[in-house]
């Protein structure tokens, strides 16, 4: 392709993409009698905060905004923990014929099945040991859900560390966990980067779960928390696009600090050489 | 410290790696474990490191049974193909790094590591990281982690593979010499031949997983066990034209040799014979002489210390070293005198060399 079509290409696409949030971002700063005007005002309206500062001052918006976080850090850091070493199991233990492949699909398999199968049974779990409307509830119901995925990918990127590397640090008197902790972890951490954000974007936005499983306000995360907007008697178009729009930044911003290392762990094989 | 395999058996499913490997390298020895690819050279040295456990048999190190010990506290060093290094590292702690684990006191490692790095003329790389080096550069860091913390025994699985053919031949000379020094007993893998007579005390041939011959690399060269260690050793190879004994005299298309009674003593009954003559054991002459052979040259190669002639012979050829400067042009007469002396006898059902 010429590169001017390919710009025009690139922007179309862009265009495409980002249509929702630049609908997002100038509802949530307009005045309510602007937001459906007909036909819409793309520029020119009188830009307003209030949306913003109506979030802030409702004391409940803070409160989603931190079980949001720490749902979202708690249980990727739990998902990376437990999933390392076991995709390092799966890719380097002698299994027997292809049963490391097999295992690992099955585990990836967990992932393919549709959440809204296994809310009723995850209820009655919870609920059976008190942890409905609790964070730590969700945090594990999260960990359920990214563990799969970790394992998957983090196997993938153990199987492309030449073998020679951590045979070496065996011969030099090194323990299987020491090669873990000390060869292949740092060896691994572009993947590991890119996974812990496919991570947090998963758990920070995950609505299903957590609109059934925690339903009191100190339980509650973001994106129920912005839901709420929908009320029985009205839709505040304003303050859900404000909240949607806060709710957006800390990936964003995440996403961008570990861009580097994203891109790294998704070209496989930065590591030789 | 002496090393020893016991009968060593291994198999991948159903294909054997390894079959019933004896052998044995003393206190300070050079042993180079020799053969083509998929003979099993590699998968005995990761038996003996302990990254392969072997089906049947044992490894014993210094009289020690390590077989079922893991690779962590055999005490033995390796230097990989690939040379390993650990790339988030710089020089100086990949080379620290065995003594690391053993948790020695940090102003011995860096003592140490200086002292080693210096041996083997790294002081001045020892803040890079691996990417940062040329491959004869990984190749000394490969080697000094090896030697820093005194290992009982040195494995080396193709350690200079990799390197351009120039370093290879000043590497080797520069392991050899360093073996030396240490005195620490050494197995060395290697398909290439040459490597395998410069660098070894003695030289042990794979094939297939079965142990060929283990000998000094003169008496390999001198007194190939088989066909197949005929065949390896040596650059050019060994011709090896088979054919029959007839009436008291070797008969192939284009040559035949009368033996001498004792050899025609030796052969006995066998009939289907294999005769082996090195390049340096076959005169040239351009021109007719008594007891020469004529045939044709087919090719010449040029060496600059020596001229290699191919000769065609009937549906062969027969490959012979000449002195420098011999003059032989595409397709012009040619004649050759086998010196009898040299001649190896194969049978050519069993393979094995006749003596």
């Amino acid at each position: 392709m010429k590169t001017p079509a390919k710009y025009v290409a690139a922007l179309l696409a862009l265009a495409f993409a980002l249509a929702p949030i630049y609908w997002l971002i100038t509802i949530s700063l307009k005045r309510e009698i602007d937001q459906f005007a007909s036909p819409p005002l793309w520029f020119a309206f009188t830009p307003t905060f209030s949306h913003y500062t109506a979030i802030f001052a409702h004391e409940a918006f803070g409160r989603y905004f931190l079980n949001s976080i720490v749902v979202s850090t708690c249980s990727t850091l739990i998902a990376l923990v437990l999933g390392l070493p076991a995709a390092y199991g799966l890719a380097r233990f002698p299994w027997p014929r292809d049963w490391s492949r097999s295992i690992s699909f099955w585990i990836l398999s967990n992932r393919m099945l549709p959440p809204i199968v296994t809310i009723i049974p995850l209820f009655l779990m919870l609920r059976q040991i008190h942890l409905l409307n609790s964070l730590t509830g969700l945090i594990l119901v999260d960990v359920a859900l990214n563990l799969p995925f970790v394992v998957w990918m983090m196997r993938g990127f153990v199987e492309e560390l030449p073998r020679e590397i951590e045979e070496a640090a065996m011969l030099d008197g090194e323990s299987r966990v020491g090669v873990l902790l000390r060869i292949v972890l740092p060896l691994v951490r572009p993947g590991l980067a890119a996974t812990a954000v496919f991570c947090l974007i998963v758990a920070w936005n995950e609505f299903l779960f957590a609109l059934i499983l925690s339903q009191t306000e100190s339980a509650m995360t973001l994106p129920v928390g912005i839901a709420a907007h929908v009320t029985q008697y009205e839709i505040q178009w304003g303050a859900m696009s404000a909240a949607g729009v806060v709710a957006m930044l800390p990936v964003l911003i995440f996403a961008a600090a570990a861009q580097r290392y994203f891109v790294r762990g998704l070209s496989l094989g930065a590591l030789k050489g | 410290m002496s090393l020893r395999v016991e009968n060593i058996t291994k198999r991948f499913g159903v294909k054997h790696a390894l079959r019933g490997v004896t052998l044995e390298a003393r206190d300070g020895e050079f042993v180079v474990l020799l053969g083509p690819s998929g003979c099993g050279k590699s998968t005995l040295l990761r038996i003996i490191a302990g990254l392969e456990e072997p089906d049947e048999g044992t490894v014993l190190l210094g009289g020690k049974d390590i077989t079922r010990i893991e690779p962590r506290r055999r005490d033995v060093a390796m230097v990989f193909q690939g040379y390993a290094l650990y790339p988030h590292m710089t020089v100086a702690r990949n080379i620290g790094y065995p003594l690391r684990v053993r948790k020695r006191p940090s102003s011995e490692i860096s003592a140490e590591v200086e002292r080693v790095g210096a041996r083997l003329g790294l002081t001045h790389l020892l803040g890079n990281l691996p990417k940062q080096l040329s491959g004869g550069e990984r190749q000394r860091v490969a080697l000094a982690r090896a030697i820093i913390r005194h290992p009982q025994a040195f494995l080396m699985d193709e350690p200079l593979s990799n390197l351009d053919s120039r370093l290879r031949v000043d590497m080797r000379a520069e392991l050899k010499h360093l073996q030396h020094e240490l005195s620490v007993v050494t197995i060395y893998v290697t398909h290439d031949q040459v490597e395998a007579m410069t660098l070894g005390s003695r030289i042990a041939i794979l094939k297939d997983g079965l142990l060929q011959q283990y000998g000094t690399p003169s008496e390999v060269y001198r007194r190939p066990a088989n066909l197949f260690v005929a065949g390896f050793v040596g650059s050019p190879s060994m011709n090896l034209l088979p054919g029959v004994i007839e009436s008291g005299s070797f008969r192939r298309a284009g040559l035949s040799v009368a033996l001498h009674p004792e050899q025609l003593a030796l052969i006995g009954a066998r009939r289907q014979i294999t005769f082996g003559i090195r390049p340096e054991d076959i005169d040239f002459s351009a021109t007719a002489q008594p007891d020469y052979t004529p045939a044709r040259v087919w090719v010449t190669e040029d060496l600059g210390n020596e001229t290699l002639i191919r000769l065609a012979l009937d549906d062969t050829h027969l490959i012979l070293r000449a002195p420098a400067g011999a003059r032989a042009d595409f397709g012009t007469p040619a004649w050759f005198r086998i010196r009898p002396e040299k001649i190896h006898w194969f049978d050519s059902r069993t393979t094995e060399a006749i003596k």
